[in-house]
């Protein structure tokens, strides 16, 4: 069965229904607190796969992300780094995503980099936005997501304040851009729109990206949260992926 | 004054045998302890009895205990004479939260009281730690918060600053200030805020109402009382460190809100941290799945001196709390001020000796500070020690179960005007500034900004149909549970318009809208919870409000067989420009068998035959359109609760049998508005207003009566929704078709209204977002 690490601190908040996802599918997801991975009391190399929750972590006074990246850095940063590099996958949601990208774990167009290369900075609307998202596959290098087809479009929900991805620069951002975005937010009719269709006024309707060895992603809308049908959403595709790709390496 | 005074050791002692009146009078005032004369000399008979004299701390500590806040002194033989008896047989308990049965398995738990005063004071503190502290008391009976609700109450946001009385926010500002506060302490703390209104009455500009109400769910083997077990006991501080915030939140609360206030009383609002909360949540769930937990209660208005009272007052024992154990934020508190500081996210477990150890590693674990500060004693007395000496030593009796007071009532004056003839203006035009009038017109600036979906549980959610346009649901649904779809519907509401006119019918009139609100997704009512927010208890006709609306829920909760299984009581929410609107929010809870059948509001499938269910009556006191009119006259609707009771269960069952594609109940605005909703959030309807019988157009569209919802009806089970609702006026009023609404009425078919879904959605949709940004 595949070991997922749902980790969490405090001000973590999408633990349960991550951890539920996985759990419905047979998958075997288990909390890991940061303290009990800075304590060595859990070693990364025990899990699948790790998967970091949405939420608040420490509060986000700072910078979404900002401290949970930090932690993280201080101290598990070597193992993480090669878990990914043995190409396990690392997937964050919503402030997840905040993290990896805080890490330099994504978009990493050329390999994990020391600094963020890419913010996501404050909505547009300069406001929290809690609100259904119509987003779609793209084309790109990512391998967690294989099961889904190119151009589908998923319905899954977004509840954010800082969700607007901006890339250091323009030639980062196309090459970025190019092959590593795994998501765009769509209206109705599949077709690139504005406000509210992307609500936060991100790059190129970008809702996920990938790294650029396709195994780490990152994403602002909740598949958690719709995962059923009876709740109108496509999220449970995302978790199959997930675990496929495990699955092809294990 | 000060020779009444006299140090001894770590306290002050105040010589109240000694006093005179005026004396007494001001030590109350200049202590801050809210208590009259009468009650001061009571405690001076207490004392002489002892023979000594009291300590400012439990002079303080009778002041938390005596509060109207704490103790109901002017509510509670109301409550008693009216409402704690309706279906009692159903009620699990009935503690800081209720507790009622959800499954064979589990219980939910529900709370719901008011953070008017602070909220008035400082709105973004206010509302946070009002969230704070409705959390901690699901938690406090070992239960999963799953779900927030926020009705909040401000004054007109168009109301000019100069007319303003000083010292008093500006509504709009208010309004910003506590979604902001609700939405960063909600979201932070990851349970969604998924239920509430928002109402504005031009009563509430100098004391705005800040309700909140928070429903959680529990195995049964795992329900916790706020009450201590047995002698030997340990009792265990858990959370946030204790600081000089939130001193006096209590007897503040227990007086009319002055200009002043705001200076005087700043620190009696207490900072919220949803980030030590959150972990602590995790804490005390643990604690409580191992089975490591006798009592818990949680540490809100009073602090720890209401809390290890009341914990073992309930069950007939006393504590011994010493005080230097309690972490401090700054390190030179007094101990009067250590002992009824409100400091927010603090928790007080009660625990065995042999189980100490293991509930204090699993706070270690969590990082939230916990130690031991006191036990459980065999004598109904609680003693607090400071550094070995006694600093306080009151009988339990004395200090939690003395005070109920039968205050003087008389019946409220009738505002009702008889109605009167006017003529019809253009319906189209009306409809659409009723759309965009304050308290009709979309919540969407303030839905947006909480997270309604963590936890993913939400199954019916606070706004529905298409992404592009959404529109408000009746309830919201909430699936607890893993493995079952039984869902909890929840719903508030209360019309200030009404219950100003006529508080008696304007309360049941709440009651009807929440019932039917629940029935609309398919959920039958299973508990009301109460919040009844009033003005100064000590006018009679204050009291007589309150009186007059709780015989109505009384009469109403009787005959449906509700019980109310939580509450709270504000009285004092009063400013230099009068009193609130009588305002009795109610909390309703419904279950639901299977949440995959609920209905939602959207219209779906073109030719679908749309039903009027109930009787429309000219009850246009407090409406709307009378409002947008100028009109002040009309009787507000009437409601029958044995009619309401059947309709409820009949509209249930069609929903269950997936007779009805679409419901929506009718509320402020009337069919009209209903329709636009429903044509906003799905398709287009074209209605003929020529079965409703005997009224003028415009009263047809925008009547407010009781007891009724629109329905688009699967066009094959027709026959069966007639049969089912043999006996219930229903309407056949149109059907499902095209993008707008389009409406007729008359022999002729003259058209009325003909409006575009866009054209519909602008008005109703852009006015918040227009004057809130």
């Amino acid at each position: 069965m595949e070991k997922i690490a749902i980790l969490r601190m405090e001000g973590t908040n999408c633990e349960y229904e991550s951890y539920l996802a996985f759990k419905r599918l047979d998958a075997q997801p288990e909390y890991v607190h940061l303290k009990e991975l800075e304590r060595k009391k859990k070693n990364l190399e025990e899990y699948d796969c790790v998967f970091i929750p949405g939420g608040f972590s420490a509060g986000d006074y700072v910078r979404g992300g900002a401290i949970f990246a930090a932690r993280l850095k201080a101290s598990i940063f070597k193992d993480l780094k090669k878990f990914v590099e043995n190409g396990y996958p690392v997937v964050g949601i919503c402030n997840g995503f905040q993290v990896l990208i805080e890490l330099g774990m994504l978009p990493a167009l050329y390999g994990i980099s020391e600094q963020p290369e890419a913010c996501l900075t404050t909505n547009d609307s300069n406001r929290f936005e809690c609100r259904q998202t119509l987003i779609r596959h793209e084309r790109s290098v990512c391998k967690l997501t294989k099961n889904i087809k190119v151009g589908k479009i998923c319905s899954i929900p977004v509840a954010h304040a800082e969700g607007k991805l901006v890339f250091k620069d323009e030639e980062y951002a196309e090459e970025v851009n190019e092959k590593q975005v795994v998501f765009r937010y769509v209206d109705i009719e599949g077709k690139e729109a504005g406000y509210p269709w992307n609500p936060n006024g991100s790059y190129k309707n970008i809702a996920g990206i990938c790294n650029n060895e396709g195994n780490v992603l990152g994403m602002m809308p909740h598949p958690e949260r719709a995962f059923h049908k009876w709740q109108n959403g496509d999220g449970k595709e995302i978790f199959e992926g997930i675990l496929n790709y495990i699955r092809s390496i294990c | 004054m000060n020779k009444l005074f006299v140090k001894d050791g770590y306290i002050y002692r105040i010589d109240l045998l000694n006093a005179s009146d005026d004396e007494l009078l001001n030590i109350s005032k200049s202590m801050g302890l809210a208590l009259n004369l009468e009650e001061m000399k009571r405690i001076r008979e207490y004392f002489k009895k002892l023979g000594r004299l009291p300590s400012d701390l439990e002079l303080e500590a009778l002041a938390q205990s005596w509060s109207e806040h704490c103790c109901y002194k002017s509510s509670k033989y109301f409550l008693k004479q009216y409402i704690y008896n309706i279906a009692k047989e159903k009620i699990i308990a009935r503690e800081d939260a209720g507790v009622m049965e959800f499954d064979d398995k589990h219980y939910y738990v529900v709370a719901l009281e008011s953070h008017n005063h602070p909220s008035a004071i400082e709105p973004y503190g206010g509302a946070a730690t009002g969230i704070g502290g409705i959390l901690r008391d699901v938690l406090c009976m070992g239960a999963q918060p799953i779900a927030l609700i926020d009705p909040l109450f401000f004054g007109e946001l168009n109301v000019r600053y100069e007319s303003l009385p000083k010292g008093i926010k500006h509504p709009r500002y208010l309004f910003k200030r506590v979604v902001e506060g609700i939405r960063d302490y909600g979201n932070r703390v990851g349970i969604p805020t998924v239920a509430g209104q928002v109402y504005f009455h031009n009563s509430y500009i100098g004391n705005c109402l800040v309700n909140v109400g928070c429903v959680g769910i529990v195995k049964k083997d795992k329900l916790v009382h706020s009450r201590v077990k047995k002698p030997g006991d340990i009792l265990v501080y858990a959370g946030g460190k204790t600081g000089r915030d939130g001193i006096h939140g209590v007897t503040f609360a227990s007086e009319e809100l002055k200009e002043e206030s705001e200076e005087k009383s700043i620190t009696a609002v207490q900072l919220g941290d949803p980030i030590t909360k959150e972990p602590l949540i995790h804490a005390c769930l643990e604690c409580n799945e191992k089975g490591l937990i006798e009592g818990m209660k949680d540490m809100g208005g009073g602090g720890l001196s209401c809390v290890c009272s009341e914990i073992a007052y309930e069950a007939g024992y006393g504590t011994e709390v010493y005080l230097e154990k309690v972490p401090l934020r700054e390190e030179d508190m007094k101990p009067w001020e250590i002992w009824v500081s409100e400091s927010q996210e603090r928790m007080l477990l009660v625990v065995k000796e042999e189980n100490l150890k293991e509930v204090l590693k699993i706070f270690e674990e969590w990082d939230v500070e916990a130690v031991p500060i006191g036990k459980v004693i065999e004598e109904p007395i609680i003693r607090i020690y400071y550094k070995n000496q006694i600093v306080g030593e009151l009988d339990l009796r004395f200090q939690v179960g003395a005070l109920e007071y039968r205050r003087e009532w008389i019946k409220p004056k009738g505002r009702e005007r008889e109605d009167i003839d006017f003529e019809m203006p253009d319906l189209q035009s009306t409809l659409l500034k009723i759309l965009s009038s304050y308290n009709v017109c979309s919540r969407e600036w303030v839905i947006r900004q909480y997270d309604f979906e963590v936890r993913g549980s939400t199954v019916i959610k606070p706004l529905q149909g298409n992404i592009e346009m959404q529109s408000h649901s009746d309830a919201v649904v909430i699936k607890p549970l893993e493995d079952s779809f039984k869902g909890l519907a929840i719903t508030t509401d209360i019309n200030p318009y009404y219950t100003s006119l006529n508080p008696y019918h304007g309360t049941c009139s709440a009651i009807d809208e929440a019932c039917r609100n629940l029935a609309a997704v398919g959920a039958r009512i299973s508990s009301f919870a109460d919040c009844l927010n009033f003005g100064n208890p000590e006018k009679p006709e204050r009291m007589g409000e309150f009186v007059y609306c709780l015989k109505a829920l009384h009469d109403m909760a009787s005959v449906l067989d509700v019980p109310f299984v939580s509450g709270n009581v504000s009285f004092y929410n009063e400013s230099t420009i009068g009193s609130v609107a009588p305002t009795p929010t109610i909390m309703a809870i419904g279950i639901v068998k299977d949440v995959r059948k609920c209905a939602t509001i959207d219209f779906k499938k073109e030719e679908n035959p749309i039903y009027l269910i109930g009787e429309t009556k000219k009850e246009m006191g407090g409406s709307e359109y009378y409002k947008l009119l100028g009109i002040n006259a009309g009787r507000v609707p009437r409601s029958d609760a044995k009619v309401l009771k059947n309709s409820m269960e009949k509209v249930v069952r069609a929903i269950e049998d997936g007779i009805i594609a679409s419901c929506h109940d009718i509320s402020n605005g009337g069919l009209a508005v209903t329709l636009a909703e429903m044509v906003i959030a799905g398709k287009g309807a074209e209605i003929c207003l020529y079965s409703i019988p005997n009224l003028r157009t415009d009263f047809k569209l925008f009547s407010e009566s009781n007891t009724r919802w629109v329905v688009e009806v699967n066009k094959e089970k027709e026959e069966e929704f007639r049969k089912l609702f043999e006996d219930i006026p229903t309407y056949k009023i149109g059907i499902v078709k095209g993008k707008g609404l389009v409406i007729y009425d008359g022999d002729e078919m003259k058209k009325y209204v003909d409006l575009d879904k866009k054209e519909l959605y602008e008005s109703w949709n852009n006015r918040l977002w227009k004057e809130m940004g």
